[in-house]
């Protein structure tokens, strides 16, 4: 080491001593002791609990019997491509969240849009009333459901029959546990769903109040139609908010287990068509105790879901439009 | 001053002299937790109940302090479950179905040996049960506690309007019908009448042709709250599984099959998948909805589900037979020390108490009937007290009558890798209940292998 990079590497830990003064250390000692409940939860519950179960799939153990417990290397691993309720579960998981994900997203921004016209009368109030049913635990406004589209005297059912149509028995509309038409439980689920869809549309509700009106004013002065300014003023200023919304969407419906678990107890009917993925994961770990092959399956929805996010941040860079990077 | 501190260091040494006390009291004390949710137990009147049990209990003896554990039954087997690998598991269990213990193999204590120390009188017990819980490769995992027979129930209201007789008054009579004709009280007869009973909106039952199984408004005939293995039971004994380990379907299971199947999509007099969940069928309580005629049901149902049925007349008759053999199968419930137990006799003495002194209590408590000879001839007086049967001038003869048809094999019985073949069959089933063009004959086979490889993953 010649003269100078000695004498810089001197300077620079001086400097850096330096800048740890007793008030800066007491500072500190607080920064950490006031975020260390926060560090401590994270280590208990997430850091050690995802090293375990990493340990766990390369293990066979039962909850019940701990001292069977043993390593068997890649076995869990490999039975991933022999378990057919696997395909099932990852197809009927990505089947529903091509019908509702877009469906969620889409009523949510134009519901937002709605609320946020200036011509709605009583705007606060809607805004309240779509809102509240965020409010209801998730498992109580299911079972809610399950009795509006009974199949046999649900109100959707009574009011489709209103017009005419025959909804009821056999071969009318079985919302839930029709086997001949998967479609329908699929459809039933995302209708269930659009009850939650509150929180989302807030968010939009919010990113549309910050859209500047001069950009409608500019767009107006040029004849640009309602529908115009929406495609091309209102849906790229507030893009990272949906792309922010599609991002919770994907994660969410790849973790989507309420709904099914409470109506059908982790049955998968009608015919198999509500076995989502983590109603399968939930009944290897929990039900069946397979405690290895459970944190296996969990691993390889990580996986999923972290190639699922990071192609969708790529692809955000084409149509997510941050009017703060023009400025910068 | 000199006096003053002698005082203050005179009140320091007998505070701390009781405290040291109170730990010496607290330490000596041997704490042994009861676990309770795989069974009954957890509805808010057995807790109090419970809770005061353990408070007589604690308060009779200074050696033992007994913890009472409640968790709710769909939470139980995995609480249960995570406590074993936790290394946390609780003294006792109870009180447990078979079922219930089947979910955890090899985790319970055999008794015996603290029997034969503790020279046990079990005189005082049937001893075909008590053999009963006497499980090879495990031992004796439990005494007899309460047993809960099965019967049928109906309504006599609905009976009543539709102008037709009640089923027969005793195991062996036969059922006089409308023309004064006597026919054998068999699943043809129970067919027949319970298509007479189910109803459609406009007043028409399903034997008519007019009838509307698009409207129905009131059903014949269900087994409530049971799965297939309970339900096939009434067509006689049986289970999935041979000796050797083999997916089977016995005979008289493949007839039941069909026979449901009839009964849910061709006759429409046992509530399908359309139906089940309705709201004018109690959303699942079907007999208490007081629009289901008859129902095949566990003693249990009485004292814990009627309520809503306080102006419904009904009373209890005995189950069909199917190819003249008679199956009223039969649930029973006990308490069970898990092997993990650090201080066995002290569970033992606790156990030993409740299916003992609180014997009688607990069991009317969970609407079951006491396994205790002695014990059986009040019981009826005492569960007729209570409400929500109080005033009622039941059969109860029939449920005494009906513990000589019990199924054995049991339909709660041992399987191989019993969560995962239970899940197999449940899946299957509700299918069947929910496909009107379900096809067994390609179906049974597709169980039976399905079932199979599930046992052959246990080996």
């Amino acid at each position: 080491m010649d003269m100078v990079s000695a004498l810089s590497e001197a300077r620079k830990e001086r400097f850096a001593w330096a800048g740890f003064t007793p008030a800066r250390r007491r500072e500190a000692l607080y920064g950490f002791l006031f975020i260390s409940p926060w560090l401590i939860g994270f280590l208990i519950f997430y850091l050690f609990p995802m090293i375990a179960s990493i340990i766990f799939s390369f293990m066979s153990f039962e909850l019940s019997k701990p001292d069977e417990a043993m390593f068997i290397g890649l076995t869990n691993w490999t039975l991933l491509f022999d378990d057919s309720t696997l395909i099932q579960s990852l197809q009927v998981t990505f089947v529903f969240a091509i019908i509702s994900l877009p469906i969620g997203l889409i009523s949510a921004f134009l519901l937002a849009v709605l609320l946020n016209s200036s011509q709605l009368m009583g705007r606060n109030l809607f805004r309240t009333l779509f809102y509240a049913p965020t409010m209801i635990p998730l498992i109580a406004s299911v079972l809610i459901w399950a009795q509006v589209l009974n199949p046999s005297d649900g109100w959707v059912n009574r009011a489709i029959e209103v017009f005419g149509f025959d909804a009821r028995g056999t071969d009318g509309l079985r919302w839930l546990n029709d086997p001949s038409r998967p479609g329908l439980v699929w459809i039933a689920y995302t209708f269930i769903g659009l009850w939650g869809i509150g929180n989302a549309m807030l968010i939009n509700l919010s990113a549309l109040q910050g859209v500047p009106s001069d950009l409608y004013d500019s767009a107006r002065v040029d004849g640009a139609t309602w529908w115009r300014r929406l495609l091309a003023i209102t849906v790229p200023m507030v893009s990272p908010v949906i792309f922010y919304n599609l991002v919770l969407g994907v994660i969410g419906l790849l973790q989507y287990f309420i709904v099914p678990w409470v109506l059908t107890g982790g049955s998968g009917d009608p015919n198999g068509y509500t076995m989502f993925y983590m109603v399968h994961f939930f009944k290897q770990g929990f039900i069946f105790q397979k405690m290895g092959y459970g944190a296996t399956l969990a691993w390889l929805m990580f996986f999923i879901a972290l190639v699922i996010t990071i192609f969708l941040f790529v692809t955000a860079r084409y149509w997510v439009f941050y009017s703060g990077e023009l400025d910068s | 001053m000199l006096r003053k501190r002698s005082m203050v260091i005179t009140s320091i040494t007998a505070v701390l002299l009781a405290l040291s006390l109170g730990i010496v009291s607290a330490q000596e004390r041997v704490q042994i937790r009861w676990f309770v949710g795989l069974g009954a137990g957890t509805d808010a009147p057995q807790i109090e109940a419970q809770e005061a049990v353990v408070e007589e209990f604690n308060n009779s003896q200074d050696r033992i302090e007994l913890v009472l554990e409640i968790v709710d039954n769909e939470q139980a087997p995995g609480v249960l479950s995570t406590q074993i690998a936790a290394g946390n598991a609780p003294d006792i269990v109870g009180p447990v179905g078979i079922l219930g213990r089947s979910q955890f193999p090899g985790a319970w204590l055999d008794l015996s040996e603290l029997l034969t120390e503790t020279n046990y009188d079990l005189s005082d017990f049937d001893q075909d049960l008590v053999e009963f819980y006497d499980i090879e490769g495990e031992g004796q995992i439990g005494l007899p506690f309460a047993i809960f027979p099965s019967f049928l129930i109906y309504n006599v209201d609905l009976f009543d309007e539709a102008g037709i007789p009640y089923p027969p008054r005793n195991y062996g009579d036969p059922y006089v019908d409308w023309d004064g004709v006597e026919r054998e009280w068999n699943f043809d007869t129970l067919r027949e009448i319970a298509m007479i009973l189910t109803v459609d909106s406009n007043g028409n039952d399903a034997t008519m042709e007019e009838f509307n199984p698009d409207d129905i408004v009131q059903f014949g005939f269900a087994p409530q709250w049971t799965d297939y293995r309970g339900r096939l039971s009434l067509f006689g004994a049986g289970n999935f599984v041979d000796e050797e380990g083999n997916a089977v379907l016995p005979d008289h299971w493949r007839d039941g099959l069909y026979w449901y199947q009839q009964a849910m999509w061709e006759d429409y007099f046992i509530p399908n998948g359309v139906y089940g969940g309705a709201d004018f069928m109690g959303g699942g309580n079907w007999f208490e909805s007081g629009n289901l005629a008859m129902v095949h049901i566990h003693l249990w149902y009485l004292p814990c589900c009627t309520w809503g049925l306080a102006d419904v007349e009904y009373q209890l008759a005995p189950v069909p037979s199917y190819n003249g053999v008679t199956t009223a199968k039969m649930h029973g419930d006990t308490f069970s020390i898990m092997n993990t137990t650090e201080h066995p006799e002290e569970a033992f003495e606790v156990l030993t108490y409740l299916i003992g002194d609180k014997a009688e209590e607990l069991a009317t408590l969970y609407g079951g009937m006491p396994a205790r000879l002695s014990l059986q001839d009040t019981y009826f007086d005492t569960i007729s007290q209570n409400d929500p049967i109080a005033g009622r001038d039941l059969h109860w003869d029939i449920v005494v009558a009906g513990m000589s048809y019990t199924d054995n094999p049991s339909h709660e019985g041992p399987l191989p890798n019993l969560r995962e073949a239970e899940d197999v069959y449940n899946t299957w089933s509700g299918n069947l209940d929910n496909d009107p063009n379900f096809d067994l004959d390609t179906e049974i086979p597709r169980l039976l292998d399905s079932l199979q490889q599930v046992y052959d993953q246990s080996n």
